[in-house]
Order: structure tokens, then C-alpha cells, then sequence
């Protein structure tokens, strides 16, 4: 298969990656922020953007994430420090996981279904781990217009029924309610973490670092605009509309002759997040790869035991969205800024190839 | 004995060694200057008019004494060959071309005078069209041949042909434009084609599971076409073709997805009309393959996906059916792949009478029986249809219909959505002779989008498809 090319991987930044920020985040950033969500909500699209403008030019090395750590501090120490990322790629792909876990069982079905309904997505998930990491450019080329289309619809439908004056006035969640925001926000803004493991499966282009953070942030504020209307159609009520991108539609006047052609958009996006949710997995596998060699069976072999692995702590923790939650963004809340925002501007000074060479 | 000696006796017998079956027949004459000749040839292949005239005729009348060089002189016939191995000339019998076998001299001749029944050139039942060309491929390898040479009036037009299959030893034509077609594409096509190891080639289908990389795969990855015309017009943007000795269906490749939902009509009718056409078929498919599912997943999970008025009018015809949506909808659906398969198979004067057994009696007395549902039925009819807008693919997209009916029925709307996700994955990652299947799509390649889903003005088609990597990418000065 090709390396990812800089197209796919704008496609990835600008159109996919804004998706998995408007399911429950918009409810939890009402609930702490209140009609300020706008303010955590950018400034952790800010904080990230900035992470992936670093992420993006340590590409410039020419060279994958382990070899980059290897060729600064050993080939020993570069494994335990991948082995340490995947790691944390592992832990923070769980939230992603069970949030789409109640995604699924709450609006898919009319009642809610066990943990059945959602295991199939395991089967899917082994499949698409088995594949390697440098084969997604192409699901980005099919997925970004389907996330276009869905995130588009979703607004054409809502957008009748938002009132964005209940946003003002501006500043009336205080300091507290921006740090809370920001805090349970941190959970859901990991992507320039996610883009260490593709080092090396796509060719950096002169402005490629620019061009990538501007589509991140033109994605972004597609997902602001989303986060504002949200706000702007539900305002009090908005923490109660757990699963904000089927929730502001709902309103839409022609539903009632028509049914729910939302869901049209819905489905789109719901198959965006399939991939999306386990694109931390798959990193995480990558790093090993990359530190330990590739053969098939171990390919094949982490992407099961992966898989089993989440199966069972989705199993365990069915109906304990909100402890796991609680426990990412409050107990740990600096796990994840730890690695995202920290690691890709701390790959910047270790040394590129030529010089390991010389 | 292994090549042809000066004794013709001895060469005849070891002839009708390798050749015992009753029709191969054998006749001996001699000139008018004593010359004795025998001529082997397998009746029921040869054109024996063709023969006399051409062969024996001018040999009996020769008066001097017949030499090597004089041979061709001699015999009347403008597609003669010169052939010593008596297992070569064993084959030629076999391929229809008559041996003249002559007594002192180490050759045999092979005479063209080949006589195969063949059928008319007709239009194929697969691929109709109103506007364009007619014609369609024959089982006769060289009626085919020359149908795409009309089209395609230059020397650069290369037609190489090997045998395959240990016994029926089928000629394949591997056709391409020289300098227009991946040199690398067309070595590898004919190197897979010599790996074949297969006793019998009955059909140009049969090639089809050595030339794919994933052969066991529901996906189709071989192009195929009966229309020379279209075949000639995917030549000419770099594929290369494949014609095989008694099969009308022709193979091109490398196979892009999109091929099937193009028709040869469409660049014959406005751009505007094609581009609503393919977006049609497209239509058509989805439906085909999703309405069942989703009709199934909404019924038993999500009743909120019917409008208000649309789901009393379900819950009212619903009401006394004795299985559940899922069972129902399977039944139907078996029904309507049994009526399909007997309508192909049954003998014509006889469809009548399926018809109305099949409209009448199965889907009028089945719903007023109250066994199945008259929604039910309209969504397998609607979807039956959507299936034939994409004729080429009728195969995969029933089984998909099928997998995602069961699906639907199990883990609801959701599984609909893993399904499909497994469907986009397996795609993307599918690459035949180094071209994506799911090309221009996935890569985007932004030039070939306009002869993809949308159709651009002829003008605007200026360079041949980037995805097929043609050493001359230009078609259009």
C-alpha cells in the first residue's frame, strides 16, 4: 500500500477529526461552561492545533517515531518510551470507545440493547487494526466527504431552530467554568498524539505543518460553529441532550412528513466515528510495531489481544460511562495533555538522521 | 517418432497414433507427375470444399516434381505454414487446419481452412443499448479479433496470443496498445496467464480467478465486456484486453470499480443526461442493497425512522403476519432469487406462465393469505429492480443484499453501518495489476473524477485515466 498522502492526511485533520468532538462534549461543556462552551471549547482546538503544528514538522526528519527516539537515546530506551506511548494511545482510546458505546445503544434502538448490540464493533475493529496504519489514507479520501455531508446536513437541518442570543452574555460561567471546560475537554483533543505513530507514512511537503493546522482548525471551527448552535437551540436544558449531533435536528419541520432524515446524516457520521474511535488502538499497535519489528503474527496477535482486551473492559464497565469519564478528566485529567500537547514539540531538537549518521 | 521424415506412411500413422478418434480422416492421392501426398485433416473442422479446391486440386494437377521451395506454389491457399514436429501438427489437426503430408520430404504443410459453426454477429442480451453501436463479441476467436481491429485501425494494436489449458489448449488473445498500455501491466498479465495450470478453459470467466490478487474475494476485480466497441474504447485508454477462443465475454484489465456503473451510452447522450444516469445507477444500488436492511432494522429497533403516517400504514399490514420482519423479508427475497434464476433458465415459451405465477399467485395469493406483507413485498420488488440498473455487478450486490439483511436483523441498524465500514475497508485496500479498485475515489485522483460518477464533456477528457499509469497520457491534442 502507499504512504498517506498530504491530501488524505489534510482530509483526516480538517473533516474527521472534528467528529468526535460533538457527540457528548457538547452536553458536558454546557453543563460546566454553561453559554460560555465556545471559550474551553477553542481553547482546547488552540492548545492541540498548536501541538499538531509540531507534530507535523518533526516529519520533516524524514523518519518514524521510533527511529526518531532511537536516534537520540538508544534503541533500549527509545522502545520503553514508545512502549510507554502506546500505552497511553491505549488508555485514551477507551473514552472515545465507551462514549460511542452509549452512543450506539441510545440511538440506534428504541430500547436500550446490551452490550450485544455493540460487540460486532470489536469484529470490526480486529479487522481494521489487521490492516495496516498507512492503508487509512485511502478510508480518509471515502470518509471526509461523508463526514462533510453529515456535518452539513446536521446543520442545514438545525440551524432554523437555533437562537444564538442565548449565548450572550459573554463571560457569565467566570474563570471556574473555563477551567472546568478545559479540564473535561482534555479527554476528547489527543489528535496531534495520534499523528506520532503516522511519522514516517506520509512525505512532508514544504508547508505541510502550516496547511495540516489550518485544516485542524478549519475543522475546528466547524465543530465551534456546531458546539454554538447546540448551545443556542437547547441553552438551559442542553447538558440533558447527551448525544448533541442527533439531538438539534430533531426539530427540523419536514421530519414529521418525512420521518427522521436526520438520521441519513447520522448514520454518515456514525460511520466516520467507527473509524475515528479506534484510530488511537491502531496507533498504539503501530508504536509496537515499530519498536519491535512487523511480522504478520504479531500484527495479527496485538490486534486481538487489543481487541479482547477492550471487549472485556467494555464488558466491566457497561454502565460506568460516568466513573471512567470522571476518573480521564478529573482524577488523571493530566494524562492525556501530558502526551498530546507535550510530546510533538519535544520531538522537535532530537536529531535527524543525517546527523545520527555523520 | 517425434519429426516428419521423407517417409509420408510413417508420418501419417504416427499421426493417427496421437489422433485415434474416428474423425480424424485421412486421404492419399498423387499428382499428375507421381507424386504421393496425404492430407489429415478432422472432419467435422475443416471446410473439405476449401480443401479440395485449395489443396488437393492444384496438388493433383502439378505435373513437375514437387520440391520444398515449390510447395507454396503449388497449393492455392494464402494461409499456408511449414511445420516438422509431429506433435505440432497433431495440435494444428486438432485446432481445425488441415496437414499435407508428402513422401520425400522432412516437412508437412498446414493449411488455414479452419471451418468452425459459428453464430451471427448480434447484439448481446447483457449490455442493450439505444444509442451506438450493436455489435457484440461471437464465441469466434476471430470474428472477435476482427471486430476490435475495425475499431482500432493501427499497427500499434498488438494481439499476442498464447494457448492455455492442458487440453482444450484455448487461444487467448492479450490485447493492447503499444506505447498506450503499462508494458509492466502487460508482462504480468501474460506471465500470470502462462502460470495457468488448468486442464480446461471453457469460458474467458474461468481466467478470471488466476488474473485477480484476491481470488477468493466476493469483489469482482477482472473487467468484462460483450460490446467490441467498449472493449476497443478501454483499450485505447491503456487497459488491456483479454479475447479468449469460444467466449463472447472479453476481459479487460486493470478492473476499476467504477467501469460498471459507466455505460458506452454515456458518451453518446449530453454530459448533464450521463451524469444524472450514473447517479442513478448509483441510486439504484444502494437502494438495492440497503432498503431491505434498513426496512428490517427499523422495524425491530427504531421504529422512529418511519414517518408517522408510513408506520401505521406498516403496523396496519403488518398486523397478521405470522413471522417476524427479518423472516419475512428473507422469504420474500428467496422467492424473488428463485424467480430469477428460473426466468434465465426455463424455456422461453414457457415465461408466460411464470409470470403469472410468480406476480399472481406468489405476491397477490401470499399477501391476502396474510403471509407475507404488501410492504414487504414493494421493498423487494423496488430493490430487485435497483439491482439490474448495475447489471455487471448483480452477483456481488445480491450477496450483499443478503449479508446485510441478516445483519439488520440481528444487531439492527448499527451492524448496517459496521457492515458497510467492513464493505469500505475491504475496498480500499483491494489493488488489482497495481490499480486501485475504488480509484478515482480512493486515492482521489482528481483529473479521472471527471469521467467517474460525473461525466465531463469529451473536451474536457483529455488525458487517459492517471490510475491505469499509461506511458502516454494524452489523448486529446
Amino acid at each position: 500500500m502507499n504512504k498517506i498522502s498530504t491530501r488524505q492526511l489534510l482530509f483526516f485533520l480538517a473533516c474527521i477529526t472534528p467528529v468526535g468532538k460533538i457527540v457528548i462534549l457538547p452536553a458536558l461543556l454546557s453543563e460546566t461552561a454553561k453559554n460560555d462552551l465556545l471559550f474551553p471549547f477553542i481553547a482546547s482546538y488552540l492548545l492541540q492545533a498548536a501541538a499538531v503544528f509540531c507534530a507535523l514538522l518533526a516529519a520533516k526528519k524524514g523518519l518514524n517515531f521510533y527511529e526518531l527516539l532511537a536516534h537520540t537515546f538508544g534503541q533500549i530506551a527509545a522502545k520503553i518510551l514508545v512502549t510507554l506511548y502506546a500505552l497511553f494511545l491505549l488508555f485514551a482510546g477507551l473514552l472515545p470507545i465507551l462514549e460511542q458505546k452509549l452512543f450506539v445503544q441510545s440511538v440506534f434502538y428504541d430500547t436500550l440493547p446490551s452490550l450485544v448490540a455493540f460487540a460486532p464493533y470489536f469484529l470490526f475493529a480486529v479487522y481494521l487494526m489487521a490492516k495496516p496504519l498507512s492503508s487509512h489514507g485511502r478510508v480518509w479520501d471515502i470518509l471526509a466527504p461523508l463526514s462533510v455531508i453529515g456535518i452539513a446536513g446536521i446543520f442545514v437541518l438545525s440551524f432554523g431552530s437555533a437562537d444564538f442570543a442565548a449565548l450572550l452574555p459573554v463571560g457569565a460561567a467566570g474563570g471556574k467554568g473555563f477551567l472546568e471546560g478545559t479540564m473535561s475537554a482534555t479527554a476528547w483533543f489527543f489528535d496531534a498524539a495520534l499523528l506520532l505513530p503516522l511519522l514516517g507514512k506520509f512525505e512532508y511537503k514544504k508547508g505541510l505543518a502550516w496547511k495540516g493546522t489550518l485544516c485542524y482548525l478549519a475543522g475546528g471551527a466547524a465543530a465551534a460553529f456546531f458546539v454554538a448552535m447546540f448551545y443556542a437551540i437547547f441553552q438551559e436544558i442542553a447538558p440533558n441532550q447527551l448525544f448533541a449531533f442527533t439531538a438539534t435536528s430533531k426539530y427540523f419541520s419536514g421530519i414529521t412528513m418525512l420521518g427522521r432524515i436526520d438520521y441519513l446524516f447520522i448514520f454518515a457520521l456514525a460511520l466516520v466515528m467507527a473509524f475515528y474511535v479506534t484510530l488511537p488502538l491502531e496507533a498504539g499497535i503501530e508504536c509496537v510495531l515499530e519498536a519491535y519489528g512487523r511480522p504478520r503474527y504479531l500484527h495479527t496477535g496485538l490486534a486481538v489481544a487489543v481487541t479482547a482486551v477492550f471487549l472485556l473492559i467494555t464488558a466491566l464497565l457497561d454502565y460506568r460511562f460516568t466513573e471512567v469519564l470522571d476518573a480521564v478528566t478529573k482524577t488523571a485529567f493530566w494524562i492525556i495533555p501530558a502526551f498530546s500537547l507535550a510530546a510533538p514539540p519535544l520531538l522537535l531538537p532530537l536529531r535527524r538522521k543525517q546527523h545520527a549518521d555523520r | 517418432m517425434k519429426n516428419v521424415t521423407g517417409d509420408a506412411e510413417k508420418c501419417k500413422e504416427a499421426l493417427k497414433k496421437l489422433l485415434p478418434a474416428e474423425d480424424f480422416l485421412t486421404f492419399d492421392f498423387c499428382s499428375a507427375g507421381g507424386a504421393a501426398f496425404c492430407v489429415v485433416f478432422a472432419d467435422p473442422l475443416t471446410d473439405k470444399d476449401l480443401l479440395g479446391q485449395q489443396v488437393i486440386s492444384p496438388l493433383q494437377n502439378y505435373r513437375g516434381k514437387l520440391r520444398a521451395e515449390d510447395v507454396a506454389e503449388a497449393i492455392f491457399s494464402p494461409e499456408t505454414k511449414t511445420e516438422k514436429s509431429v506433435e505440432k501438427l497433431a495440435e494444428e489437426v486438432l485446432s481445425g487446419n488441415p496437414v499435407v503430408l508428402f513422401s520425400d520430404m522432412d516437412m508437412a504443410v498446414v493449411v488455414g481452412t479452419k471451418k468452425i459453426p459459428v453464430r451471427a454477429v448480434a447484439e448481446p442480451p447483457t449490455d442493450v443499448t439505444i444509442k451506438g453501436p450493436r455489435e457484440g463479441f461471437i464465441e469466434d476467436f476471430k470474428t472477435n479479433t476482427a471486430l476490435v481491429r475495425r475499431r482500432l485501425k493501427t499497427g500499434e494494436l498488438k494481439i499476442d496470443t498464447l494457448n492455455v489449458g492442458r487440453r482444450s489448449s484455448t487461444t487467448v488473445a492479450v490485447c493492447y496498445l503499444e506505447g498506450t498500455a503499462s508494458q509492466k501491466t502487460v508482462e504480468e498479465v501474460k506471465q500470470k496467464l502462462n502460470e495457468i495450470d488448468i486442464d480446461v478453459i471453457p469460458d474467458s470467466s474461468y481466467l478470471t480467478h488466476f488474473l485477480a490478487s484476491r481470488p477468493y474475494s466476493l469483489v469482482k476485480q477482472v473487467g468484462t465486456t460483450e460490446k467490441p466497441d467498449i472493449f476497443a474504447a478501454k483499450l485505447a485508454e491503456g487497459r488491456v484486453g483479454l479475447l479468449v477462443d469460444g467466449s463472447p465475454i472479453a476481459l479487460t484489465l486493470p478492473y476499476l470499480l467504477i467501469e460498471d456503473f459507466q455505460s458506452s451510452e454515456d458518451y453518446f447522450v449530453p454530459p448533464y443526461r450521463a451524469t444524472f444516469t450514473r447517479l442513478l445507477r448509483l441510486f439504484a444500488l444502494l437502494v438495492a442493497i440497503y432498503l431491505p436492511a434498513f426496512y428490517v432494522a427499523a422495524q425491530l429497533f427504531k421504529l422512529q425512522l418511519f414517518p408517522v403516517k408510513l408506520l401505521l400504514t406498516i403496523a396496519g399490514s403488518i398486523r397478521d403476519i405470522p413471522f417476524s420482519p427479518s423472516l419475512e423479508m428473507l422469504l420474500v427475497l428467496l422467492v424473488l432469487e428463485v424467480l430469477n434464476e428460473a426466468s434465465i433458465r426455463m424455456p422461453k415459451y414457457v415465461g408466460m406462465a411464470l409470470s403469472v405465477v410468480g406476480a399472481l399467485v406468489l405476491g397477490e395469493t401470499a399477501v391476502s393469505a396474510g403471509f407475507v406483507s404488501t410492504p414487504a413485498i414493494i421493498i423487494i420488488a423496488f430493490s430487485g429492480i435497483g439491482l439490474y440498473a448495475v447489471p455487471n455487478l448483480i452477483e456481488q450486490t445480491s450477496v450483499l443484499r443478503l449479508a446485510m439483511l441478516l445483519v439488520a436483523g440481528s444487531v439492527g441498524t448499527y451492524g448496517i453501518i459496521l457492515a458497510t465500514a467492513f464493505v469500505i475497508l475491504y475496498l480500499v485496500t483491494t489493488e488489482n495489476f497495481g490499480a486501485p479498485l475504488v480509484a478515482p475515489f480512493a486515492p482521489v485522483m482528481g483529473r479521472d473524477l471527471r469521467d467517474s460518477i460525473v461525466k465531463y464533456n469529451l473536451g474536457s477528457l483529455d488525458k487517459r485515466p492517471k490510475t491505469l499509469k499509461s506511458p502516454n497520457r494524452r489523448r486529446l491534442a
